[in-house]
């Protein structure tokens, strides 16, 4: 007792012991592979925290005590060597470089770190260098195409882009199947993941399954990102560096429209239409627009009736993004820091667009004997400017009233709305039914602000030699609030007969979300009869999370231009929405050990949540899995000069998907028409709930093995998932006539099985000159293996016409869609009388929205200080409903509408039922309509028309960087000067029928995958230059 | 030490323990209450009632559509499916699933209630029999037996039409006799957004309810008996019909998601601008040329008047520019009238004067009601009912004309009259109990059809949605035909 009160007390003071008696010694540090010196290896007396840095030149120097035993020296990528002093005061060591794979130190759940041989089962690790190459402003969009197992989709381009991370496919229907995110040992959310600045990101751990996510209890079922942000490496000196990025952001490309037909209706010319069923282009200059009176002071509008080159892409600027770092980190023997500050700065490609955000880091750790205490702490800031999302009287998004404008248009000249004797201001526009779209930039604005604190603290305590105690807390806190409002807008009757007014508003919001975790773990390694070892941790965890947000609205404004809500008539609007989340668990992980090759681990949490009732809260999550390093166990294959490496691992674990608060009941909810006057309204939530509700299980079973080939500079990663998911927890679709749309309740179960292939190697590494590759290959489906009896679908989104399904016996998400009768032959049936296509009852499955394979490509090749890297990715497999192209039909501006000359048509192929089950060709019955109607109300309304192939092939990341050689370098105050060339997206492959948008594109970040195209600005590529350079 | 060490840790682990289950209870919803009161679960009913009848593509609308009492105007193409007869799993749809999922459920919850709010149970099931009946008459066989009950049932069996309407007179029955009886019972007040709680008027729009049920089937060959029976237990109730237009009014005002929905609709926003719907929607050819021939000064009423003179647009006109380019701009042609659109106060009409006397007249007139005013009487009641509703004065000298369909005395075919009559009464404001009519009697006689149409006849039902045969297809009927397989009653 006494001994420990001891102990305790030098730890609050913060003593260390010092010991006296100490002498000199010094060395050299050279590489094994090249014989050139090592600057920066870390060489530290055994036992104790003492110890230097190589210099420039690979020279240290240390003070040691007397009675140092050994050193211990250790560098990035080289195999790390303990040398006896033997009395000796000049040790000079050769490093040889380290099979990759072998002894990896991997950062696990809760930040535990193991040994790569230990853990069974797969992970993958993506460094921050990797990750920054091309100067990402957010760090997820920069993991696409380098993790195998994992897809990430950039949802849109926007200056705010969002982003869906996904992990071995989909899991849940109903529940959130993105992977979980953990930085610095705290659950975090994607919210903070986006808000870091990836160069802050020393680097990133993928847990590919719920096995390795475990520890996390509920929270694991999706696999998890391990983010660890920098601190200052050890050794290293005082250094200050700068990373800066400018990129140029350009339409990559627009729709594939046609350009043979221009404004009209029905064949005929209509100055003011939005739609292209006009006759054929002539070249004859006509009237667009309204006409003008005697005196208005504006000539009425001619332009060339013919197609405007580019009309629509050349709305769209070139949008500038400026991201700056300045860093600063270091270390001393017990200490070390980290310190940045980001500057981001963005105009996107839609004209007044702007978004600007800045991070602040610290990092900083510090050793006092037996404790080491560490903090990392974050705060973010942004503000994002952008055009609104309800504009005029149909609440459309911009690229609406783009894609709105005939291909005889020259949008572009329609600037200065605002002008009254401009053709761009609202009562001179040609467009008698949709707005200039930049007016709508000018008059709907969509502004918000957020801040985010993060802070997770630290503190390890080596109580003996084998037992640790880790006690963590974290804080992440995000607040902000947003403005949106819409201007009035009423017309001139006799000059716009068609507009309806545009009312106005304005809408004030604010959130604030505070998420507080804890972690304390009590770790101990024991080592027994020679070969066996025992790692073992117990620990206990807790999470709270407390949401609030409101929002106030006011309608039809009094004082234009003056954007308060107090400048509103009639009554506010207004909602407050509040939630709190709660979870505890206890865990222990056991990792048994033998001879160092062959690996058991056991782990088991339960944890109680707050979103059941009490007594139906607890659950357990148990995990087990088996690694074996083959190469090391069996005499005959150690040394193998071919076969460097293998280990098998094999593992199972069952953990427990969450509900989310407030679930368990019906509830009311005031109706939107309500209260008029002191009378109030209520009406029961659509959903009916099941009265025992409980979580949802997913149980996987993974197998994985790794091979390294020639030392390691070849190595082949595999694994093999499966992975089911029952109890779901479902929306389903009940009969209306129930009263509800939607039963919320346990049924079915999915199944899931993957492969994943990382191939990797170091073609070449020869002194100068270095190629390094890596081929990643994933597929993985999840098939709805039922659902309950009756019921053999549910809809995750349906518009009735199209939708995304989870379907027995079919993969999940199904795309469905109205479809073509066809015959036997697959020839399309049409109706004997009109020509027209006829339609099946019902939707079908047309297929799924996850690609069946990513094949990701990265690949680097280095010259002297020049280096030239490469990501693609190709997705192949899966579906996208182009609601872009759907909404377009109707303007007559899509190919198909010109594929027959606008006129009635016989649809090749076709066939008439001239009696049940007879069909016989149709040679001669045209569609009735072919000039147009055909194509807005029969073509139009077959779903299936914009249900497109989503293959893609991307060239993600392109980056030429150069590197300025340390001699010459060494002659400024810089210690680092390098300088690159970097392009994102800058060739993508697209199917020919799939021209509109990009199908990663999806309007929600949910299950509801693979619905896009219209609510997002058309596609981007980037191109742009950095620099980084250290003093 | 050693103890004090093992209490303390005990009392901590009870602190633990303790503060753990207060930890854990944070889950009862701050956002949405869990039970609410009948008080504030009637007047969503009766909004939802409105909004059912009279929003943008519900049932009158869809009335007006079918009886080619309205068109549209040139630059829309607002109406392509309603001029096609699209008869699909998707048209129309909404006015199945809104019923269903909306104005039942909250019904249904009312008519779970015991004493004392025998009141709100009585008018949960007037207005369930009144909701019933509309989804038959454009549906036939419908859940009702196992509907409604949640999550207790979530594919309910389909009954028979013909079974439902004679359930819901005995509900009509049951309601009645719950009123008459409630004693201690709570009576609604401006809750009740239909009768602010006068509970005699209740029975009175129950026996009105009763009167569309019965009448609806005294075109069926056999029936009479039945009929009969059930418009003497009418008569012998002795509280009678309705003395006044029904409608929804829960207080609606000019304000954002507060105006009454048909004027919401087709007539103005908040901001005092025509709707889309407004401009777009228009009289026929045909109704305006009717009302004319029968020197109908309810023809203002009915339909604006523009100052180049009234113009309608046939049904399904595909070029809009022949003869005379923009002839049928919004402005030019004649939109719906000031009669039906009266303002964002006005009440959602539930179920007219003149409906109830045209109604009383026919049942009259087929000799199913012996006593009171004769046919002739209830005719011109239910004509001057309509004139007053839509502000066209008296209707003495319009009912006098010696001219058929519209003089009593003049018209040979007096049930042809009353169907006539009623199909003008209606128009705009419960235009598909004309569509209904239309269906069992084909009157009023020669009335167009769409040019669009690739059926020589309108339809006489709709399709069930199509979501009833993934969510519920065990239990949905074959589709019967949309233009030849009517509703029982029609049969």
């Amino acid at each position: 007792m006494k001994k420990v009160t001891l102990l305790m007390a030098m730890l609050l003071l913060g003593l260390q012991v010092l010991l006296a008696q100490t002498r000199e010694i010094t060395g050299t540090v050279t590489s094994g592979e090249d014989g050139m010196p090592i600057p920066g290896v870390s060489v530290i007396v055994k036992g104790t925290t003492l110890g230097s840095v190589t210099d420039m030149d690979g020279r240290y120097r240390l003070q040691v005590p007397v009675d140092a035993q050994n050193l211990v020296f250790s560098f990035v990528g080289m195999a790390t060597q303990e040398i006896a002093i033997a009395g000796r005061s000049n040790i000079s060591v050769v490093m040889q470089p380290q099979a990759i794979g072998v002894d990896e130190v991997v950062v696990t759940a809760l930040g535990i770190r193991r040994e790569k041989r230990e853990v069974t089962y797969q992970t993958q690790k993506v460094g921050g260098e990797e990750l920054n190459i091309i100067a990402p402003t957010r760090a997820a969009s920069a993991l696409a195409g380098k993790v195998a197992g994992l897809q990430i989709n950039v949802q849109d381009n926007g200056v705010n882009p969002s982003t869906q991370i996904l992990l071995r496919g989909l899991r849940s229907i109903s529940g959130d199947n993105s992977a979980l995110i953990v930085i610095d040992g705290s659950i975090a959310s994607q919210g903070a993941f986006d808000a870091l600045n990836p160069n802050d990101i020393a680097d990133i751990s993928v847990l590919k399954g719920a096995t390795a996510a475990a520890l996390y209890g509920s929270s694991a079922g999706n696999g998890a990102l391990i983010v660890t942000t920098k601190a200052g490496k050890s050794g290293q000196k005082f250094t200050v560096g700068l990373n800066a990025a400018f990129t140029m952001e350009k339409v990559a490309y627009m729709p594939d429209f046609q350009t043979e037909y221009g404004t009209g209706w029905e064949g005929a010319y209509d100055n003011v239409e939005n739609t292209n069923w006009g006759p054929r282009f002539d070249g004859t200059l006509r009237q667009i627009g309204p006409t003008f009176p005697e005196g208005y002071g504006l000539e009425t509008q001619m332009v060339p009736y013919a197609p405007v080159k580019d009309n629509l892409l050349h709305f769209y600027n070139t949008g500038q993004t400026f991201n700056n770092t300045v860093y600063l980190s270091g270390s001393s023997e017990n200490s070390n820091f980290y310190v940045s500050i980001g500057d981001q700065r963005a105009d996107g490609i839609v004209p007044d667009d702007t978004y600007q955000r800045n991070t602040f880091r610290v990092n900083a750790s510090k050793r006092m004997g037996k404790v080491e205490l560490s903090a990392s702490t974050s705060f973010f800031t942004d503000k994002s400017d952008v055009v609104g999302g309800t504009i005029g009287d149909q609440d459309r998004p911009l690229y609406w009233f783009v894609l709105n404008t005939p291909a005889n248009i020259p949008l572009s000249t329609y600037k200065d709305w605002d002008n009254p004797l401009s053709y761009g201001y609202a009562n001179n526009y040609y467009n008698a039914y949709y707005q200039n779209p930049y007016w709508a930039i000018g008059t709907n604005r969509n502004i918000d602000e957020s801040n985010r604190l993060v802070g997770n603290f630290n503190l390890s305590y080596d109580i003996l030699d084998w037992l640790n105690f880790t006690a963590r807390a974290g804080i992440n806190n995000v607040w902000g609030n947003g403005k949106n409002w819409r201007a009035f807008q009423d017309y001139d009757h006799d000059l716009q007969p068609s507009h309806s007014a545009v009312s106005s508003f304005v809408e004030d919001s604010e959130f604030q979300t505070k998420t507080y975790t804890g972690d304390a773990l009590l770790s101990g390694n024991f080592k027994f009869m020679t070969d066996f070892t025992l790692k073992s941790i117990l620990g206990a965890t807790v999470y709270a999370t407390d949401y609030r947000g409101s929002t106030i609205r006011a309608n039809n404004l009094s004082i234009p231009g003056f954007y308060d809500i107090s400048n509103g008539t009639g009554n506010l609007v207004g909602t407050v929405d509040e939630s709190v989340k709660r979870f505890y668990g206890f865990f222990g992980d056991f990792t048994l050990g033998f001879r160092n090759y062959l690996f058991l681990n056991f782990s088991g949490r339960n944890d109680w949540t707050s979103t059941l009732a009490e007594g139906n809260n607890s659950y357990f999550y148990p995990a087990v899995g088996l690694s074996f390093v083959v190469t090391d166990a069996i005499q005959a294959l150690k040394d193998n000069p071919i076969l460097s490496y293998a280990k098998v691992t094999l593992s199972n674990s069952t953990v427990y998907n969450d509900l989310a608060p407030y679930r368990i009941n019906e509830t009311y909810s005031q109706h939107v028409s309500f209260p008029f006057g002191t009378v109030n309204g209520f009406f029961l939530s659509p959903t009916a709930v099941d009265a025992n509700i409980t979580k949802e299980k997913i149980n996987t079973t993974e197998v994985g093995l790794n091979l390294g080939f020639l030392q390691s500079r070849i190595w082949i990663d595999a694994s093999y998932f499966n992975t089911i998911t029952s109890d779901l927890i479902t929306f389903t679709t009940p009969s209306i006539t129930s009263a509800s749309t939607s039963f919320l309740t346990n049924i079915g179960e999915l199944q899931g099985k993957g492969l994943e292939i990382t191939l990797g190697g170091n073609l070449i590494k020869a002194k100068d000159f270095k190629w390094d590759i890596n081929v990643n290959y994933t597929s993985n489906e999840t098939i709805v293996n039922e659902i309950y009896e009756g019921l053999d679908e549910v809809a995750v989104t349906t518009t009735g016409q199209v939708g995304v399904y989870a379907v027995v016996g079919q993969a999940f998400p199904q795309m469905k869609a109205n479809v073509y009768q066809r015959d036997p032959q697959g020839r399309i049936v049409v109706d004997a009388a009109s020509g027209h296509p006829v339609t099946e009852t019902g939707l079908f499955s047309l297929g799924k929205t996850t690609p069946d394979y990513i094949v990701g490509l990265n690949s680097a090749v280095s010259y002297k200080g020049f280096t030239v890297s490469a990501t693609m990715d190709y997705r192949t497999g899966h579906v996208y409903y182009e609601q872009g192209s759907d909404a377009m039909e109707f303007t007559g501006r899509s190919m198909a509408s010109v594929s027959a000359n606008r006129q009635d048509f016989v649809i090749p192929n076709s066939v008439i039922e001239t009696s049940p089950g007879v069909f016989v060709e149709n040679k001669n019955i045209p569609v009735a309509g072919g000039r147009q109607s055909y194509w807005t109300d029969v073509y139009n309304d077959v779903k299936s028309n914009y249900v497109k192939d989503a293959t893609a092939l991307k060239l993600r990341e392109l980056a030429v960087s150069y590197e300025l050689p340390a001699m010459l370098v060494r002659k400024t105050p810089l210690s680092k000067v390098s300088l690159g060339f970097i392009g994102r997206n800058l060739l993508t492959w697209l199917p020919a029928d799939n021209r509109f948008s990009d199908p990663e594109f999806n309007n929600t970040n949910s299950n509801a995958i693979g619905i896009g195209g219209y609510f997002q600005s058309p596609p981007t590529k980037s191109l742009g230059f950095s620099l980084n350079v250290e003093f | 030490m050693k103890n004090i060490l093992k209490y303390a840790f005990l009392l901590l682990a009870t602190v633990l323990m303790a503060s753990c289950e207060e930890f854990l209870d944070v889950n009862d919803d701050p956002n949405n209450p869990v039970t609410v009161s009948p008080d504030l679960v009637l007047p969503t009913a009766q909004v939802y009632t409105a909004n059912v009848l009279h929003q943008n593509r519900y049932f009158n609308n869809l009335g007006n559509m079918m009886m080619y009492n309205w068109s549209q105007s040139d630059g829309f193409a607002w109406y392509p499916d309603e001029f096609k007869y699209n008869v699909t799993s998707s048209f129309y749809q909404q006015l199945f699933n809104y019923s269903y999922s909306n104005t039942l459920k909250m019904y249904q919850i009312l008519d779970q209630l015991e004493s004392p709010y025998d009141n709100y149970k009585a008018i949960a099931k007037v207005m369930k029999a009144y909701h019933f009946q509309l989804l038959v008459d454009c549906y036939g066989d419908i859940p009702y037996s196992e509907a409604l009950l949640r999550s207790q049932e979530a594919t309910p069996k389909y009954d028979d039409a013909k079974g439902i309407y004679e359930n819901l007179i005995l509900q009509l029955d049951t309601a009645i006799l719950l009123i008459k009886n409630a004693q201690n019972a709570v009576v609604p007040g401006l809750d009740d957004a239909i009768f602010k709680g006068n509970m005699n008027n209740w029975v009175k729009f129950a026996n009105t309810v009763k009167l569309r049920i019965l009448v609806r089937q005294s075109s069926m060959a056999g029936r009479d008996a039945y009929l009969k029976a059930e418009f003497a237990k009418i008569a012998s109730e002795g509280s009678g019909y309705i003395t006044a237009d029904v409608g929804v009014n829960p207080g609606y005002v000019q304000q954002e998601n507060k105006q009454s929905p048909l004027w919401n609709t087709f007539g103005k926003d908040v901001g005092g601008t025509n709707t889309m719907n407004n401009n777009a929607t228009c009289a026929t050819d045909y109704i305006l040329t009717f009302l004319q021939e029968m020197s109908d000064p309810r023809i203002d009423r009915l339909y604006e008047k523009p100052s180049t003179g009234h113009l309608g647009v046939p049904q399904g006109l595909l070029d809009y520019d022949t003869p005379v380019v923009d002839a049928y701009m919004p402005e030019k042609v004649s939109n719906i009238g000031p009669g039906i659109l009266k303002g964002p106060n006005m009440p959602a009409i539930v179920y007219t004067l003149a409906e109830s006397f045209l109604n009383q007249a026919e049942a009259r007139q087929r000799g199913l009601i012996t006593t009171g005013d004769d046919a002739k009487t209830l005719y011109q009641k239910g004509i001057q009912a309509s004139f007053t509703t839509l502000g066209a004065g008296d209707a003495t000298a319009y009912y006098s004309q010696v001219k058929n369909l519209a003089g009593w005395d003049a018209s040979s075919n007096k049930i042809q009259a009353i169907i006539t009559q009623k199909w003008i009464a209606v128009n705009g404001m419960s235009a598909e109990q004309s569509w209904f009519d239309y269906s069992r009697t084909g009157y009023p006689a020669g009335l167009p059809i769409s040019l669009q149409a690739t059926t020589s006849n309108r339809p006489v039902r709709l399709f069930y949605p199509a979501g009833e045969y993934s969510s519920n297809g065990a239990n949905v009927p074959a589709q019967p035909n949309a233009f030849t397989e009517k509703i029982f009653w029609g049969k």
